[in-house]
């Protein structure tokens, strides 16, 4: 009798925490960025790039209509995932005027999830940040494909 | 001010620098830190439930520290290193990081009850209570303790990825840049 109680204990806790992990699996999403929020900065002046762990993190200055400037600070993956898709540390150098979509932080802060960024010569690059997950998610607007 | 102006030198050391911006170290610490945390908690459980009278209960107590213990400490040990060296690549953010301090008091208290419990009269007069399946109640608090204490430690660490309350982020109340230790008149990113 204790152990079949036992067993059921064990056994609801492990499918409450099953439930929990993909909560926890990362640094997620949707606890700051809303995926209901797409923004695209067409001219982003690069300012800083920030190439760390767990996240690497893109300063810009995003030119306002009126003339001003805005900045900016963008989250895109670790440096190992931008790595794999042939960026490096010297990648973006400030200065350099670049294409971002991304997703708006949640608390209003100048922050983006960076989906896509597009270099002046053309080329593309996936961000690898969290993402939304959304299957779909690509059909947002978007810079077109070069590869 | 004196310990920020520490982690900001820290932050830019040639390691720290290596380390976050590393293709896998930081990875790799980070997964030992996970790995380590789950064998210290794990056997840290097996301890606590014995001493709250929980399970093991036919087992002397002597003969579960004798063959727990050591592993326990190996654990703690690998786990400590490899959070220290998390800090280390992210010193300056995780210094102000909320979850981090909260921890850091968390680790104070766990560390606090483990010295009473060894130290104290009730470990010294271990084969009074060594077999016995209804443990003491000085015992039972420390087991209690601990068990609660390292729950929250592993809640509050995983919390640290999180930047709600980064001096970065937008002011969520005075209280909390307090905490923090947000110096909000510094246009400087802290």
């Amino acid at each position: 009798m204790r152990t079949k109680l036992t067993l059921a204990v064990a056994g609801a806790s492990l499918l409450i925490m099953a439930g929990a992990m993909p909560a926890l699996a990362h640094h997620a999403f949707a606890a700051e960025f809303d995926a209901n929020k797409p923004v695209r900065f067409e001219k982003a002046t690069v300012t800083k790039m920030e190439w760390t762990n767990p996240h690497v993190w893109i300063h810009v200055d995003v030119a306002q209509p009126d003339g001003s400037k805005e900045a900016w600070a963008i989250e895109a993956g670790t440096p190992n995932v931008l790595f794999r898709r042939g960026f490096t540390k010297q990648a973006l150098l400030p200065g350099a005027v670049i294409v971002i979509d991304g997703y708006r932080a949640k608390d209003g802060s100048h922050r983006a999830n960076g989906r896509n960024l597009r270099l002046p010569d053309g080329r593309t690059l996936f961000l690898g940040s969290s993402g939304t997950g959304a299957p779909d998610e690509l059909k947002v607007p978007t810079t077109p494909k070069s590869n | 001010m004196f310990l920020h102006n520490l982690m900001r030198w820290m932050a830019d050391t040639r390691w720290s620098v290596d380390l976050h911006e590393s293709r896998y170290a930081y990875s790799i610490v980070e997964s030992i830190h996970v790995w380590t945390l789950c064998l210290f908690v794990g056997f840290a459980i097996l301890l606590d439930l014995r001493l709250l009278g929980v399970t093991l209960k036919s087992v002397p107590m002597s003969q579960i520290t004798t063959r727990i213990l050591p592993w326990t400490k190996a654990a703690f040990v690998l786990m400590v290193i490899s959070g220290l060296l998390l800090f280390f690549a992210i010193p300056l953010r995780t210094y102000h990081n909320v979850f981090f301090r909260l921890k850091a008091v968390l680790l104070i208290l766990a560390a606090l009850n483990a010295g009473v419990f060894h130290n104290g009269g009730m470990y010294r007069r271990l084969e009074e209570w060594d077999i016995a399946s209804v443990t003491p109640r000085a015992a039972k608090l420390a087991g209690a303790f601990s068990l609660a204490l390292w729950a929250a430690i592993v809640f509050s660490g995983r919390m640290i990825a999180y930047n709600w309350f980064d001096c970065e982020s937008p002011q969520k109340s005075a209280f909390m840049d307090t905490i923090a230790g947000c110096d909000r008149t510094n246009q400087e990113v802290p």
